[in-house]
């Protein structure tokens, strides 16, 4: 067993992107990974936080990380907003000496202190660096064979840097998703913004950016986008009817968390993936992969 | 009288020197040389060199001369160094030191993939903080409408963190309180105040307290509700947006944490 801490992110937890919670936990066993959930955690602050007050950002995603650091072990993350806000604080705590006094300062005013020892890994990374491939593909038990799945990065996975893939054509989550016997299709807009948050205030301009996502996807055959971050699942699930409305387009393209594929190839109960939370439905594509075992 | 020099180089290319970047980068590592810019034509680089007497111009260019790949130097100017308060505020920000390198190339404003809804690009907006230009920067809608994908980042020759310059300027706008009527701005301000109250996000709150004061204000068209129920109706109805608002627990801790830095305040 891998033991990592577990920071879910509010998204990922109970909100929005709760079938990616619930989708890491049933894929975890199988890859042999103990994730200890952070007690009492707090939001990492996301860029709202960082873009309104610098310190306060920082102490507030601190917290978690001197949580993280009393458990002793690295601190992993399914969230690509969570990761890169929580690596960046990690990140400048190291650099900034003056800065990481003030924030001492702060964390001792809640009885709390954070020596920089730990390291904040996405969820995806974890998988594909430390587990590998090769384990992937000795688990694999339904292959996805003709699934044309387009791997979708995102942004805040693999920039502004990443020490396992090309921040400027990264394909490791092609690489997985071939592993689990499906065929990525060529997708130019892999690691194009889906808006974010912005979806919020600024919904045009963001069903702008999901729509070139969807389109480019499903002009090169994709049948279903595979998503590592619950914002980006979001946006593109939750907000293609809309996308549909304003461009008059006909999507109906799936979006679905690479742990749900790769619990439907590991042959996980698919009601233990959260299926059911998606509103593009991705029943009927996937039906054909999951064996019901025999009784 | 604090002076500013411009130091035109000629570098020596038959012995066999290293890349322009590291001569760059060597240059860079002089306290007095605040940016280095490669040109073309007589000269290869230009210094801007930052002293606080006029007298230890000729200090720094005797330096610069001494290194073994210069072949010639001359001064180009030497002029009075204007006070930018504005830029010297966004080099102390965390990854803000980084502005120095810009070249003004213009890859950010080519890879935004929000450009044009901006009133400058990001190529722009460095050129406007670097002339000092506070209430442009901070009163235009650049650095709310960036989506923080880091693309500009990613791509940026010179290394700037665009990114968080953009962060640098909303917060420094937040400051002035120049971001009144960004929506933006709007939804961060609502996004904060439920982590100081709840410790973690709920998003029905959020977003229903978010169009619920934008549309008051008449920031934002009523009509968007129409458009936002069905979200929220397919959201609620498949279980991914619970009413009832998740809370920490040590939120009294979390609270005084933020106490203690407002009381600490800044960064620097």
């Amino acid at each position: 067993m891998r033991e990592y801490g577990y920071f879910p992110g509010c998204s990922a937890h109970k909100g929005t992107g709760i079938a990616f919670g619930v989708s890491t936990r049933a894929v975890a066993e199988t890859l042999g990974m103990n994730l200890i959930e952070l007690e009492d955690w707090n939001c990492c602050g996301s860029t709202p936080y960082t873009s309104t007050n610098e310190l306060e950002a920082i102490c507030i995603a601190a917290r978690n990380l001197a949580l993280a650091e009393k458990t002793g072990l690295d601190l992993v993350t399914p969230c690509s907003d969570c990761y890169i806000i929580l690596k960046q604080a990690n990140t400048e705590l190291k650099a900034y000496p003056d800065l990481k006094k003030k924030v001492d300062a702060c964390l001792a005013a809640g009885n709390m202190e954070y020596q920089g020892k730990i390291q904040v890994r996405h969820l995806f990374e974890v998988i594909y660096s430390d587990i590998g491939l090769e384990f992937i593909k000795s688990k694999v038990v339904n292959p996805l064979k003709g699934l044309k799945v387009a791997a979708y990065y995102g942004c805040q996975m693999i920039r502004p840097e990443c020490s396992y893939d090309d921040i400027h054509n990264p394909k490791s989550l092609d690489r997985f998703m071939a592993a689990l016997g499906a065929e990525p299709v060529s997708f130019p807009m892999k690691d194009r913004c889906c808006g974010g948050s912005m979806i919020i205030p600024e919904l045009d301009l963001a069903l702008g950016l999901v729509y070139k996502l969807l389109e480019s996807a499903a002009s090169n055959g994709a049948q279903c986008i595979t998503t590592v971050c619950p914002l980006c699942q979001t946006n593109l699930d939750a907000y293609q009817g809309l996308v549909n409305r304003k461009f008059r387009t006909r999507f109906s393209i799936p979006a679905l968390f690479f742990t749900q594929l790769m619990g439907i190839a590991f042959g996980i109960d698919p009601g233990a993936l959260a299926l059911d939370r998606s509103i593009v439905p991705a029943d009927r594509l996937l039906s054909g992969f999951i064996k019901v075992p025999a009784a | 009288m604090e002076t500013k020099a411009y130091l035109m180089i000629k570098v020596d290319r038959e012995n066999g020197n290293g890349h322009t970047a590291e001569l760059v980068k060597e240059l860079e590592a002089m306290s007095e040389v605040e940016a280095v810019i490669p040109v073309s034509g007589k000269y290869d680089l230009m210094a801007v060199a930052t002293v606080d007497t006029p007298k230890k111009v000729a200090g720094v260019a005797d330096q610069i001369q001494a290194k073994d790949w210069v072949k010639g130097l001359h001064i180009l100017k030497v002029e009075a160094a204007v006070p930018n308060p504005f830029l010297d505020e966004v080099l102390a920000t965390p990854g803000g030191e980084t502005l120095r390198h810009c070249h003004q190339c213009g890859m950010c404003s080519a890879s935004c993939p929000n450009v044009g809804q901006m009133d400058y690009s990001p190529r722009r907006i460095i050129a406007l903080v670097r002339a000092g230009r506070r209430f442009e920067v901070l009163s235009s809608n650049t650095m709310w409408t960036c989506a923080s994908c880091y693309l500009c980042t990613a791509r940026c020759p010179q290394n700037v963190k665009i990114t968080d310059i953009m962060h640098a300027l909303e917060r420094l706008s937040v400051r002035r309180s120049l971001q009144y009527g960004r929506n933006t701005a709007t939804m961060y301000k609502i996004f904060i105040d439920t982590i100081k109250s709840n410790g973690v996000i709920c998003e029905v709150g959020m977003m229903s307290k978010f169009y619920f004061s934008t549309i008051l204000t008449g920031k934002m068209n009523p009509l968007i509700v129409f458009r936002m129920l069905p979200v929220a109706a397919k959201l609620l109805s498949h279980r991914r947006m619970p009413i009832r608002a998740a809370k920490m627990k040590e939120q009294k801790q979390l609270n005084a944490i933020l106490k203690k830095a407002q009381a600490l305040g800044g960064t620097q």
